[in-house]
């Protein structure tokens, strides 16, 4: 146990669980996001913006690999980021135990079908 | 229904100064964010399955309306940003804890001073977009010719 002027910090075990891999993901996937989400905000919103965007544009992004991958990354690291942001924001205000899990299933579906549909998408273009 | 009143009135009620007022701003950048992050992953995917949906989409992104909304989404992506660089440095370091208030700020600067600037660049291609004779308040038809 060590105290810094006022704020008493111990080291504790905890056991693993879905909630301390949820509380993770949530900082290591906003780290990543920091350069993904940041950098696409950046290359897609300011150095082009949405005047010149066209399906030309879109096709001559995906033709290359690099961009696929980015676009790919950012799809399957965003949307759970997300869905679980929105899942803890919706986990203060309801209570009802069935009302969670039938909205956790909706959110469940919701990303992997999003994910599945949209990761083929890129992948096939 | 008064129990969900109750609850938002209490939320938005001054309780833990500054950092209270960037957990609100957080969560709701958070929710901005994902809410057009639900449309932008499938309108997107449109321009592999069904390329008119798309093109209808990109259109309607380019009235001024979206694109004050565009702007919104920026400031929403950056203060979500350097806000959850602060909340992680935190969480890893607790002795750091004592600077919170301080934190708060650092943050709001450092928002503005990136935002702002990005803000009006962003603003003046809506307004020399708009001002390229094109009507360009006139919401777009399917299919987009």
């Amino acid at each position: 146990m060590t105290t810094y002027s006022g704020v008493t910090h111990r080291k504790v075990q905890v056991q693993s669980n879905f909630e301390r891999y949820a509380f993770l993901f949530m900082r290591l996937s906003g780290i990543a996001l920091l350069i993904l989400a940041v950098g696409h905000m950046i290359v897609q919103h300011i150095l082009n913006d949405v005047h010149s965007l066209t399906l030309q544009y879109v096709a001559d992004q995906w033709s290359s690999w690099g961009w696929k991958v980015y676009d790919m990354l950012l799809l399957f690291i965003a949307l759970p980021h997300g869905i679980n942001g929105l899942r803890n924001v919706l986990e203060d205000y309801v209570h009802g135990e069935s009302a969670v899990k039938t909205l956790n299933t909706v959110m469940a579906i919701f990303l992997i079908v999003s994910l599945l549909a949209a990761g083929f998408a890129i992948a096939s273009f | 229904m008064s129990s969900l009143m109750l609850t938002l009135r209490e939320s938005v009620r001054y309780r833990g100064r500054g950092g209270h007022y960037s957990w609100i701003a957080h969560r709701l950048a958070g929710l901005g964010i994902l809410a057009f992050l639900m449309i932008h992953v499938w309108e997107t995917a449109m321009a592999n399955y069904n390329p008119p949906v798309y093109e209808y989409a990109i259109a309607v992104f380019k009235h001024p309306l979206f694109g004050l909304g565009e702007i919104g989404l920026m400031g929403a992506v950056l203060f979500h940003a350097f806000n959850g660089i602060r909340i992680t440095l935190l969480d890893f370091k607790p002795e750091w804890w004592r600077h919170q208030a301080k934190s708060v700020t650092i943050v709001w600067g450092v928002f503005l001073v990136v935002f702002v600037p990005i803000a009006i660049y962003m603003l003046s291609g809506i307004i020399s977009h708009c001002g390229h004779g094109a009507n360009c308040w006139a919401f777009p038809t399917y299919p987009v010719s």
